[in-house]
């Protein structure tokens, strides 16, 4: 039997833009319509009547499920279809025939010929009631509040409150912008103890720093002291909450949500590519989240990836084409594009590549060991494909390096300790998977003189002190293509800007062998251009017969000649990605 | 790192582990044994015992904070509880506290400076026949009046 | 009236609680009698057919509660005994656990034979020191005549109880709550379904019983189904303790048969009014979550059927009283503030609720209340009743909503005078 919650369809952290929301109550059912029969069913199944509608669900559903599937939102709060079942915000109260109370419909398990309404007028003020409750000492800060737009609180007083309270009392009064974390921050007076955070801790990262203190209206959430909320995964507290009580420090206060465009992406942190929305204003990605994929990442990701896009704006940016005459000698001097790319080819003929408008392809192998590249298992799929084409194919080198990243063990939970996204599309792409001892091999060669040309492509051996700068100075041609100002890029003879996180498309491969699309989400700033254009020009320049506009063609291309991703396209990647044959 | 209780009180506690079922309900009676030896229940002790049990600190605080009896700060050596529930209320238990707080110089919920006593207004205690009533540590005192009040007061040392 | 003592048969003896007056009157033997003469089976059906219904609040037939244990499922059967006696006005367990321990252990250990199990709680509120004390007394009492522990009398059933002692919440009395604590948890109750005694303690099949309950098995144990059932009323046979407090001569409780006339309990048993010129206001006959009778309604009779017929209940039998000279207002907003005290803080209507309604009430008590607070207090508890995950909710709202209609009059002084007609807010402590 499929994991019941999985087709609840989620109401994540995402706000919708404002006119979009999936997520409206359901109409009310017609009183005089005849109740559609119920249907047969197998024996894993029951049949039952939600609102009138006939529904058939695995045994086992929750009728909150179950009226899910039928499309008929039943509100709540403390369920989390990632979560164990609480049951303590009540929203989610609704009618059954011949049972006398009200019952939740995340707790109730469906049995067959169950009766349920969802819209009937004792459900409709119990819920007005339950709003109220939350909302008495509830501050009603939504002006300052960053959760304002895809609060829960707020949406629900929409749709099933009263639109006013009759508290006059004073509220009850708890401490405000508290550090709970080292990412996140808690406003006690918004929570309402719904304990998803509580339970988001104890069950998902195993962590325990949750709890509640005291009871009654003074419950509160709370961690010991000296122990804050701090784990790899804090960040999914905020998501889960659906309320302004955590929040996210990095985003506090950087925009309104509504506001923000959601592209849906993946986070390239970690071999596992977590399937994220990227969040956008004014060309700028304010924040990621996890995005539901139930192969992949179910409904969290780690903080790191979280953080990930945060580069983009600490690095400074390469955003034009910088060059200097000689490797190590003066300072680089910005140049246009074409002068860019034609000093590139002319530097890395002088190296010893043999590539050329003669020469087709460079399986002479003359380069060999004298013109080396690196190239980074964090480019995607169309990146790698265009990097073999022209660095191995057009130009002749046969010596491409893919560095390693690894940090700590894979965890129990999502973070991979390969840390790059797309090993696997580095060896689908024919380059090859990444290796130290390989790398090891290079950075001794280039050391010791007998390397002459480098290009590298997305990496930074210098920062990454895996080649001494002035070892650099023997080289006769030195070609960096980077999203940033990297040591590695200003080492450089030929530095060419490429696109960052979130500003172009391609498609990585995760560890398990899902490909999955990698969207563009915000333009890249000055002259930056996806990877594999830039090496396409190479290429051109060299003789190479292509002239692919979008990655999209790359990968068309890659995939009626490489068998591994066979037919592999955006469409058959959607928005879940495709396991690739073999993987 | 030394223990932050006396080594009988760790004896005492290992046994309660294999006491039950399962060692989690070992939780409530260690919180016992720590306060009875220290009045109260230290952070460092709630540690200590979340450690035992293997849960996190903060459960072990969670429960610490659920609990009217466990206390995580020191107390007076005598503990007046006065019951102030309806049934004690209907019998003067608003007249008894009013008489403590006078008598004491305290207001409920504080200790006397001299570290004596502390006054407490409690929920039932479920001794409503000798209301009103209060509970000085462990033992219970019923039909109360001024005059009772004082002669109690009298005893505590 | 002649009725012979039954629950209450030891009290006044010296040394009460020790094994030696229990069993020169016959104590462990009707325990004998079970092991010997009854199957287990045999011994639910007997308990059945008593009528038995529990005494901790609820009054649902004991024996049909133990039919709800599984059968055939390999795990550990557990029997919870609610010794956390905490509702306002109740105190009936603590005068047995006090003063005939031994009736209430011959009853556990029939019980826990009744539904095989091996392993008993005993969970005790932790403000009881001097009662758990006695009780702890008794159990290494028992232990040492061979009444615990390995094949007791010969029987090859064994049993071993555990003492377990709450540490301050009223919402522990709550089975489920109960069930928590005792695995070392805050005392939040669990959604029901499932029922303990499907999964309950430790995830076990597990029966809680309340202390007078198990008492009364021993009582069917000694004397059989029949002779039980002749006892009270139909449909609610037995005897019964019960407690009465406030504005009486003589508080304390009270055994009688099922359906004693409250009045008779409040001027016979408890000596009257506790001032003659105090004429009786009202009575909770039920302990404090119940809800109030005013005067002219307290003619009824105390037994399950009886006082729900009459709109209140039963509950736990912890009846109080009060006279002319109390504010009703000023008592509600006292329990208010009980049940906003002990809430748990788990589910919404509750844990906003009751601090909502001290809110209130302070306003009302002392003379700041609006024209609709009365309603908005009656709307309030509307919208907590029956929305809870346990009974806390209704043992809120049923004492608002009944104390606003009995006495809506003295509810609306308060607003109309802007102050307590009684005086009561200047008087309260």
């Amino acid at each position: 039997m499929p994991d019941p919650v999985s087709f609840v369809p989620p109401i994540g952290p995402t706000p919708a833009p404002l006119g979009l929301r999936t997520d409206r109550p359901a109409p009310a059912p017609d009183p005089s319509a005849v109740p559609t029969p119920l249907p047969q069913t197998g024996p894993d199944q029951v049949a039952l009547s939600i609102d009138g509608q006939a529904v058939v669900v695995p045994k086992g559903t929750t009728v909150l499920q179950a009226a899910a599937q039928a499309g008929i939102l039943v509100p709540h709060y403390c369920y989390h279809p990632g979560l164990s079942v609480a049951g303590n915000c009540r929203m989610c109260l609704i009618e059954i025939e011949k049972m006398p109370k009200l019952q939740i419909g995340c707790a109730t398990t469906v049995a067959p010929g169950m009766v349920v309404k969802t819209r009937t007028p004792r459900v409709v003020e119990t819920r007005k009631g339950i709003q109220e409750f939350l909302l008495i000492n509830h501050p009603l800060d939504c002006p300052i509040c960053d959760q304002a737009g895809e609060c829960r609180l707020q949406q629900y007083e929409a749709d099933y409150g009263k639109g006013f309270s009759r508290f006059t009392e004073e509220k009850v009064h708890h401490p405000k912008r508290d550090d709970i974390g080292r990412h996140v921050k808690f406003d006690a007076e918004r929570c309402i103890k719904c304990t998803r955070c509580v339970r988001f801790c104890d069950e998902i990262s195993g962590t325990h720093e949750l709890t509640l203190y005291d009871r009654g209206d003074h419950t509160i959430i709370g961690t010991f002291p000296g122990k804050p909320l701090d784990n790899a995964y804090s960040g999914n507290t905020v998501d889960i909450c659906p309320v302004g009580a955590l929040t996210w420090s990095p985003f506090r206060f950087k925009s309104r949500v509504w506001f923000l465009k959601n592209t849906p992406s993946v986070c390239t942190a970690c071999a596992r590519g977590c399937n994220v929305d990227v969040a956008t204003y004014r060309n700028r990605i304010h924040r990621l989240t996890p995005r539901v994929n139930m192969e992949v990442n179910r409904y969290w990701m780690c903080d790191d990836g979280r953080r990930s896009h945060e580069a983009l704006y600490e690095r400074p940016r390469l955003e034009r084409p910088l060059l200097r005459a000689a490797c190590g000698e003066g300072p680089q001097q910005p140049g246009t594009r074409d002068e860019a790319i034609e000093r590139a080819v002319t530097v890395l003929r002088e190296a010893g590549a043999e590539g050329g408008a003669s020469q087709g392809t460079g399986a002479a192998g003359g380069s060999a060991g004298v013109v080396a590249a690196i190239v980074s298992a964090r480019l995607t799929l169309e990146d790698l494909v265009m990097a073999r084409r022209v660095l191995k194919e057009t130009i002749g080198i046969d010596r491409i390096v893919v560095p390693p990243h690894e940090a700590g063990e894979d965890d129990d939970l999502l973070i991979r300790r390969d840390r790059t996204p797309n090993a696997r599309g580095a060896l689908i792409a024919g380059i090859a998977g990444p290796d130290a001892g390989r790398l090891r091999e290079l950075v001794q060669d280039i050391a010791a003189g007998r390397v002459q040309g480098l290009v590298v492509v997305g990496e930074d051996p210098v920062g990454d002190g895996l080649i001494a700068p002035d070892a650099l100075r023997r080289l006769k041609a030195m070609v960096v293509i980077d999203w940033w100002r990297s040591p590695t890029a200003e080492a450089a003879q030929v530095a060419l800007p490429a696109c960052g996180y979130g500003e172009h498309d391609g498609t990585v491969v995760n560890f398990e062998g899902r490909a999955q699309h990698l969207r563009a989400s915000i333009r890249p700033p000055g002259e930056a251009e996806p990877a594999w254009r830039l090496l396409q020009s190479i290429g051109q320049a060299c003789g190479l017969k292509a002239a692919h506009d979008s990655a999209t063609t790359i990968l068309s291309e890659a995939a009626r000649s490489v068998p591994a991703i066979a037919g592999l396209s955006a469409q058959s990647m959607g928005t879940a990605g495709v396991l690739l044959k073999g993987a | 790192m030394s223990l932050p209780v006396r080594p009988e009180t760790d004896r005492q506690i290992d046994a309660l582990l294999t006491r039950f079922p399962r060692k989690g309900s070992a939780l409530l009676p260690a919180l016992y044994l720590i306060q009875g030896e220290k009045g109260h229940i230290p952070e460092a002790a709630m540690e200590y015992v979340a450690g035992k049990i293997g849960v996190s600190p903060a459960f072990v605080m969670g429960v610490v904070t659920f609990y009217t009896m466990f206390r995580r700060a020191p107390i007076g050596r005598h503990h007046i509880q006065v019951c102030m529930t309806l049934p004690c209320a209907l019998r003067g238990a608003g007249g008894v506290m009013k008489h403590l707080e006078k008598r004491l110089g305290i207001r409920r919920g504080q200790t006397t400076p001299d570290g004596r006593i502390t006054l407490s207004a409690v929920e039932c205690l479920g001794t409503c026949d000798t209301a009103p009533m209060c509970q000085i540590n462990e033992d219970d005192h019923g039909h109360l009046d001024a005059k009772t009040v004082d002669a109690i007061l009298e005893r505590l040392q | 009236m002649a009725f012979e003592p039954l629950l209450t048969r030891n009290i006044h003896k010296e040394n009460p609680a020790s094994i030696a007056t229990y069993m020169a009157s016959g104590g462990y033997q009707g325990l004998a009698r079970v092991l010997k003469e009854f199957t287990p089976e045999a011994f639910v059906e007997e308990v059945k057919n008593s009528g038995l219904r529990g005494r901790g609040g609820a009054g649902f037939p004991c024996g049909v509660k133990w039919g709800f244990l599984p059968k055939g499922l390999d795990k550990p059967r557990y029997l919870c005994v609610n010794a956390d006696e905490s509702e306002p006005g109740t105190f009936k367990d603590r005068l047995l656990i006090e003063k005939d321990p031994h009736l209430v252990l011959e009853g556990i250990i029939a019980s826990a034979y009744a539904i095989r199990c091996n392993q008993a709680f005993f969970y005790i509120r932790g403000e009881f020191h001097g009662p758990c004390r006695t009780f702890e007394r008794a159990v290494e009492e028992a232990r040492a005549k061979g009444f615990l522990g390995k094949n007791i009398l010969g029987s090859g059933f064994d049993l071993d109880l555990i003492v377990y002692r709450g540490a301050g919440a009223y919402i522990c009395g709550e089975e489920t709550a109960l069930l928590e604590s005792l695995e070392g948890k805050r005392g939040l109750p669990r959604i029901k379904p499932p029922f303990p005694a499907l999964i309950g303690l430790y995830g076990c099949p597990t029966i809680i019983n309340n202390v007078e309950t198990l008492a009364n098995v021993t009582l069917i144990a000694e004397r059989g189904a029949t002779w039980y059932a002749g006892i009270g009323r139909p449909k609610n046979t037995g005897p019964k303790l019960f407690c009465l407090s406030g504005h009486v001569k003589r508080p304390g409780v009270f055994e009688a048969p099922l359906g004693i006339p409250l009045l008779e309990l409040i001027h016979e048993h408890a000596g009257g009014m506790m001032h003659p010129d105090r004429p009786l206001k009202a009575a909770v006959p039920g302990g404090s979550s119940m809800k109030i009778l005013p005067a002219a309604n307290c003619d009824v009779l105390m037994d399950f059927d009886s006082l729900a017929a009459a709109g209140t209940s039963l509950g736990s039998a912890g009846g109080f009283v009060m006279d002319t000279s109390v504010c009703i207002v000023d008592a509600l907003l006292n329990l208010a503030r009980f049940y906003a005290h002990e809430s748990c803080g788990q589910c919404t209507p509750c844990r906003e609720g009751t601090g909502w309604f001290v809110k209130i009430l302070t306003r009302l008590e002392n003379g700041d209340g609006q024209p609709g607070d009365i309603d908005l207090l009656a709307e309030v508890a509307s919208r907590v009743e029956g929305n809870t995950i346990c009974p806390f909710g209704e043992a809120i709202a049923w004492p608002v909503q009944s104390y606003v209609a009995a006495f809506r009059d003295e509810f609306e002084a308060h607003v109309t005078q802007s102050t307590c007609p009684l005086g009561a807010a200047a008087g309260r402590s």
